[in-house]
């Protein structure tokens, strides 16, 4: 417990006219000596004239001198004992701001009642969220200063003062028309001597964030045993199917088969999909950056596609232009980020569509920018921007083709969290999209980029 | 002569494995890629059973069920629901919806021909 300050300065004020008291009656004892020895002076009688004047006299002057120097440390005592105290009440104002200025500044809510409902201490974050003014309301009723969604702490409040628990922790949902959130509510009680509850604190943490991630988590493993779910599915009937006899021909037999391998190798890039997603994610995944030119990586991607297109009769265009585009990339990650642009671009653009990838260098900003250009089915404006998202798929083109709703986001994981770049897209219904990417070019003057 | 039996799917190959297991034990089977091409096929063909997936794009198996059941004529036609999804159905919706059966993803074609079988046999009965 902190002693308060005013009891500190009467105890000094009074310690230091006792002092003054001690000091005036010591001064009065030695002027009286003093005295003694002027008037023995005046009458002419010398301490050297009789011994016993002398020994009288000497006694006396070490009385006093005895008594004087007491006196001097005495005082010198006190002067050290006053000025001790000066410091140790200002140390304990210094504490107590301080104590005051980390309660005021915490991030979560602190609440502080006194025995009478009334409120003690309340910090920034309570003035803010429950909007009242934290100096002003010092000392009103709980009841007036938490009103509308603060009536509900007051009533959690007085649950605690009753029941005496010590401790009891609830969730406390706050909600009117600027704000909401979900807070995490601990209420403790502060008892006196006599077991009665003298106080009770408090401390509301904000827990919106934790539950909209663990929200964002739940929804995630229900889509993602959806996603995985779908071809295990075909597999688990079509093999059922086979066991059973039920492919009466051979061709039959050989579709089934080839269902069952198709979704097997679905599943697997499911699986993998998300295994990387969640690699970069976490950090974790192994990247390896080498100096590389994009317009090569282009190429070979456009070749690993070109069986794909030719099955729907698509035209792929590049030509590689003589530029300068040597970026620092994993090779791997970015030959998937330019093969998963290009089959996305392929697989939803009609038969007989075209294709087209631009490079373009921007010497001023210092980067590449790459560009997938079709003429597919195109995403609706107010879906284009949540085509990035993981699982997101155009609802008006799941038609066009299966997908995972997994393989933008990776490209946006790899290009924005691996390489330092930025996606982009633009879209018309009908008309087609453009996809593409930008990352640092690695100066021409150096051969090394940092990473 | 054969039942009819509606099967609505998004996945092509659920629908053609689930036609081929139907075909082959003596039904009549009629195809459907989404909730929306389900509910007017339904219509069209007056089917004596459905087989419908949960999720699907345009209209979801559920939705699909909701609006048969308003229409006079497609109100009783018994459907059974495949679902890939992990959460349950609430009982009072499968009541108020009518649903005969839930299956779930992964299924096998046999369970599925049995329970079509039971269902269809109990409404003859009654």
């Amino acid at each position: 417990m902190n002693i308060p300050a005013y009891i500190i300065i009467a105890i000094l004020l009074l310690s230091a006219s006792a002092g003054a008291v001690c000091a005036y009656l010591y001064w009065k004892k030695f002027r009286n000596g003093i005295d003694v020895i002027i008037n023995l002076l005046k009458k002419g009688q010398m301490p050297h004239s009789r011994n016993s004047d002398c020994d009288f006299i000497k006694t006396l002057s070490d009385t006093i001198r005895e008594s004087f120097n007491e006196n001097v440390s005495r005082i010198e005592t006190l002067q050290r004992q006053t000025k001790e105290l000066d410091i140790h009440i200002k140390l304990l104002g210094k504490q107590k701001n301080s104590i005051e200025d980390i309660i005021y500044s915490i991030h979560d809510v602190v609440i502080v009642s006194d025995s009478f409902d009334r409120l003690s201490m309340a910090n920034k974050a309570a003035g803010k969220l429950f909007n009242f003014d934290v100096e002003k309301s010092k000392l009103m009723l709980m009841t007036d200063v938490l009103t509308g969604p603060g009536k509900r702490l007051v009533e959690l409040i007085n649950q605690s003062k009753q029941s005496k628990i010590p401790h009891v922790k609830r969730e406390f949902t706050f909600a009117n028309e600027q704000k909401e959130g979900i807070f995490e509510c601990l209420i403790s009680c502060m008892f006196a001597s006599d077991g009665e509850v003298s106080g009770i604190i408090a401390v509301l943490h904000d827990v919106t964030k934790e539950k909209e991630i663990s929200q964002m988590k739940n929804e995630f493993v229900s889509h993602v045993s959806h996603e995985l779910k779908t071809p295990l599915a075909s597999i688990n009937a079509y093999a059922e199917m086979l066991a059973d006899g039920e492919a009466q021909d051979e061709a039959t037999v050989k579709e089934f088969c080839s269902v069952i391998q198709s979704q097997a190798q679905r599943l697997n890039r499911l699986i993998e999909d998300i295994l990387n997603i969640s690699r970069i994610e976490s950090g974790l995944v192994k990247v390896s950056k080498d100096v590389i030119s994009l317009a090569v990586l282009i190429k070979e991607a456009v070749e690993m596609i070109k069986s794909y297109a030719a099955e729907k009769d698509i035209t792929v265009n590049y030509d590689s232009p003589i530029i300068f585009d040597q970026v620092s990339a994993d090779r791997d990650m970015m030959t998937q980020v330019v093969v998963n642009l290009l089959s996305n671009a392929i697989k939803y653009t009609p038969n007989g569509g075209k294709v087209s990838i631009g490079t373009e260098v921007n010497e001023s900003e210092k980067i590449v920018r790459i560009t997938v250009t079709d003429t597919g089915v195109g995403i609706p404006e107010e879906e284009v921007q949540l085509v990035f998202n993981k699982f997101y798929r155009v609802k008006a083109n799941n038609k066009c083709a299966k997908g995972t709703g997994l393989g933008l986001n990776l490209v946006k994981q790899i290009v924005e969290t691996v390489h330092n770049g930025k996606v982009f897209v633009k879209s018309k219904v009908g008309h087609g999209s453009t996809f593409g990417f930008e990352v640092p070019l690695c100066s021409s003057l150096e051969h090394s980029c940092s990473n | 002569m054969s039942r009819k039996i509606l099967v609505v799917d998004d996945e092509i190959h659920i629908l053609r494995v689930v036609a081929i297991k139907l075909k082959n034990n003596g039904f009549e089977v009629i195809t459907a890629e989404d909730g929306k091409q389900g509910f007017e096929t339904a219509l069209a063909e007056m089917p004596d059973m459905i087989i419908s997936d949960y999720q699907m794009p345009n209209m979801t198996g559920i939705e699909m069920v909701e609006k048969l059941r308003q229409n006079e004529t497609t109100k009783c036609i018994p459907v059974i629901m495949l679902t890939a999804r992990g959460f349950a159905i609430e009982d009072q919706q499968k009541q108020n919806l009518n649903i005969a059966e839930f299956l779930s993803k992964p299924f096998s074609p046999k369970e599925l021909l049995n329970t079509v079988e039971e269902i269809l046999q109990n409404c003859t009965a009654k």
